[in-house]
């Protein structure tokens, strides 16, 4: 089986064939961190969409190291990008406290547990814990992605998993 | 033990989460995006290169014309054919062969950089 770096070298080569392979192989990591950055199915994969577009047009920069990484670095990117235009008045704060997604009531029952106990996050934490529990990036590449201290980086997940172990043991989210 | 490894029963939850997703819609929406856009940018960059193209080779005799060691018969040619392109452009292709081949041979070159360009 051709590696991602293989794959990637042959994208970027024009052959989209190779590409196509990324994106399959890549979407649900890059759908599954859209969906849980934004809290939306569809607006998380217009942004999934957006990465893979703007990871197509990009695929000469990629220099080796984790693919998944460099995906999902495009993805927090465009993910901020929808932000500002969306919640200008909001400025990211890795420090700030919950900042609850914009969502009508009523989409709140079909919500599965783990997505429900991941909106009691902060919104620092819910990145953190997206990024490095669920996108499976190391402490350091969701540092780097994000360009906040690792010691944050690193705090806010140990945070995170706590507060989503303490939220799925409880009998009304669990 | 790695730092990562205190959450792989999460991180697990998360994959059978993600796994539930079905990658074809998605996977031929983005490469529906990418074709059109590669198809595009290929027409943007041969249209643009042949009406530069154009505005060079109309620039050609002026150039020549000022080097004197260059064989006058090439100058000649593209001046008579510059003319009779503006008086008739429809028979131009058949009055001066050597119109032709600079024509063909911009066409060619312009077609192989437009097809493997990349987007």
């Amino acid at each position: 089986m051709r590696t991602d770096p293989d794959l990637a070298a042959e994208a970027a080569r024009g052959s989209e064939t190779a590409f196509a392979e990324l994106v399959r192989r890549h979407q649900a990591r890059v759908r599954g961190m859209a969906r849980r950055l934004t809290g939306s199915e569809a607006g998380g994969d217009d942004i999934a969409q957006m990465t893979f577009l703007t990871a197509w047009q990009k695929i000469g920069t990629y220099r080796g190291g984790t693919f998944s990484a460099w995906i999902c670095t495009i993805c927090w990117r465009e993910f901020l990008q929808v932000r500002r235009r969306t919640r200008p008045e909001i400025e990211f704060d890795e420090t700030a406290e919950i900042i609850p997604f914009e969502r009508p009531s009523d989409a709140q029952d079909d919500k599965m547990d783990l997505t429900r106990a991941l909106e009691q996050l902060s919104e620092a934490q819910r990145v953190c814990v997206v990024m490095c529990v669920a996108a499976g990036l190391s402490h350091r590449e969701a540092a780097e992605a994000t360009g906040w201290p690792l010691g944050t980086v690193k705090s806010h997940v140990l945070r995170g998993v706590e507060a989503l172990r303490k939220h799925l043991a409880k009998p009304e989210v669990a | 033990m790695r730092e990562e490894e205190a959450y792989q029963d999460l991180a697990a939850l998360f994959a059978a989460e993600d796994r539930k997703m079905d990658p074809k819609p998605f996977v031929a929406g983005v490469m529906g995006k990418v074709r059109r856009r590669t198809l595009r940018r290929k027409l943007v960059i041969f249209g643009v290169g042949t009406v530069g193209a154009a505005v060079a080779a109309l620039q050609v005799p002026k150039l020549f014309g000022e080097w004197i060691t260059v064989d006058n018969t090439i100058v000649s040619a593209i001046s008579t054919a510059q003319q009779q392109a503006g008086m008739q452009a429809g028979l131009l292709s058949t009055t001066n062969p050597l119109w032709i081949g600079i024509a063909a041979m911009v066409v060619f070159s312009l077609a192989a950089v437009a097809t493997m360009e990349r987007a």
